[in-house]
């Protein structure tokens, strides 16, 4: 009890609920939107950001200084939707394919600017939704939450070298759905195992 | 694809060279046009996506949820309902009396905007959108209010955005935004101007409170807070994004 008054009040040794809430609030927004892509459902991603912020304040006397905190947090909540009932099954599901992650090269692509350019918001959407789980989480957080290498082997808990090279796969596919959709090959469209 | 440059074409578009790398990168860049039409084909992929990617806005009730999870002494139970409303109640009463017998300030406008505050002060629920993110509270408005208006930037100041709600003076509807610094919270209101008076700021104090007005573009803004000086930087961050 004693302790969680002091938690409360933002006394304990680590960082200060004052400085806990200047530093996350900024996040919500972003952490909502990275939980929305992970679970696909608007009641999960909302539960997952709150719990996401429950762990984080009773964690608020571990936070060391000189960590990234905006890692620190995208981690805490991908570590929630993981053990999540869609995380589980997600795991699951994609296991057989994780081998295929390690193995892949970065390979050259053909420069496809100007199909890239006429890809209207709603279908690159579409394309980012159709990448496997483990390609679309590192795409978002590199180009969208614009994290480096290091931040993002760090939320996800994988080296770097994995980390380019999901980096690279999911542009690839992701490319290709455009180039494919924009060229009327519709039944190419089915890139990941991700329902 | 020859070039034994291409492979450092992501690495490159995702700024992940370092100083040495990237000199090398960019003299390479300015004769080898294969490369540049692969990094310039790299940032339209980039730039699609981070457009594409931020599909989804954290609902206000989730705002409101975490807002109420960092302020667990804010919670609202039927006794804290009842008592903040008797507080509003009496916080009210003796603005009255104090009005009553202090005699009425030389703005009527600034003794109805100091009510406002002190009621959102008093309020368990003091904003209509919860929000800290000025590019989440500043759409709100939109259609509710008859004018448009920027808000600052204070990232890296000792200002934090608690939200906004709509206000009603002297039968116009204008925005207010609430603001913390330091333990005071801050109440910045904005409407329509009527006429021309006071275009730069002027400071006075009513009733405790420190009330800040100026005017520009179009538009009459007021500062309402009880910290002395505090608050005076929120001014001229103000002015410096809402034109002339």
């Amino acid at each position: 009890m004693q302790v969680f008054q002091r938690l409360v009040e933002g006394t304990l040794s680590g960082i200060s609920r004052q400085e806990f809430e200047k530093l996350a609030l900024p996040l919500l927004d972003p952490l909502y939107n990275f939980a929305r892509w992970m679970s696909g459902d608007p009641d999960e991603a909302r539960d997952l950001v709150q719990e996401t912020f429950a762990k984080a304040l009773k964690a608020t006397n571990s936070f060391r200084e000189g960590t990234n905190f905006r890692a620190w947090m995208f981690r805490i909540l991908r570590n929630t939707f993981l053990t999540s009932r869609t995380g589980l099954e997600r795991r699951h599901t994609e296991q057989e394919s994780e081998q295929g992650f390690e193995d892949s090269v970065v390979t050259q692509e053909t420069p496809e600017l100007a199909l890239i350019r006429r890809a209207d918001t709603e279908l690159v959407q579409q394309g980012i939704a159709s990448l496997q789980h483990g390609f679309q989480e590192v795409l978002i957080l590199a180009d969208l939450e614009e994290m480096k290498y290091q931040e993002i082997a760090a939320v996800l808990d994988i080296p770097i070298g994995t980390v380019m090279s999901r980096l690279a796969r999911a542009r690839k596919q992701l490319r290709q759905f455009l180039v494919d959709a924009l060229q009327g090959r519709p039944g190419d469209r089915k890139l990941g195992a991700k329902s | 694809m020859n070039c034994e440059w291409r492979e450092k074409v992501a690495l490159f578009a995702d700024d992940e060279l370092d100083a040495t790398a990237l000199q090398e990168a960019e003299a390479h860049l300015s004769g080898c046009a294969e490369c540049t039409a692969a990094v310039a084909d790299h940032m339209a992929l980039k730039k699609a996506v981070r457009v594409a990617g931020n599909k989804y806005a954290a609902p206000p009730e989730l705002h409101a949820s975490i807002y109420r999870q960092l302020h667990p002494h804010a919670r609202v139970s039927p006794w804290w309902k009842w008592g903040m409303s008797a507080v509003s109640l009496l916080l009210v009463m003796t603005l009255g009396v104090v009005l009553w017998t202090r005699g009425t300030p030389k703005d009527p406008m600034v003794a109805g905007l100091v009510d406002q505050h002190v009621i959102a002060l008093s309020s368990a629920n003091p904003v209509d959108i919860l929000n800290s993110n000025m590019h989440v509270v500043k759409p709100w408005f939109q259609g509710k209010v008859p004018f448009t208006f920027n808000l600052p930037e204070i990232g890296g100041t000792k200002f934090t955005l608690i939200g906004g709600k709509l206000a009603y003076a002297q039968q116009a509807p204008g925005a207010e935004l609430l603001y913390q610094v330091g333990q005071h919270k801050v109440s910045v209101f904005i409407f329509q101007a009527t006429d021309s008076r006071d275009k730069s700021p002027v400071k006075v104090r009513s009733m405790s409170f420190n009330s800040t007005s100026w005017q520009q573009d179009g538009l009459r803004f007021y500062m309402l807070t009880d910290s002395h000086d505090e608050a005076d930087p929120l001014v001229g961050k103000f002015r410096e994004v809402n034109g002339n």
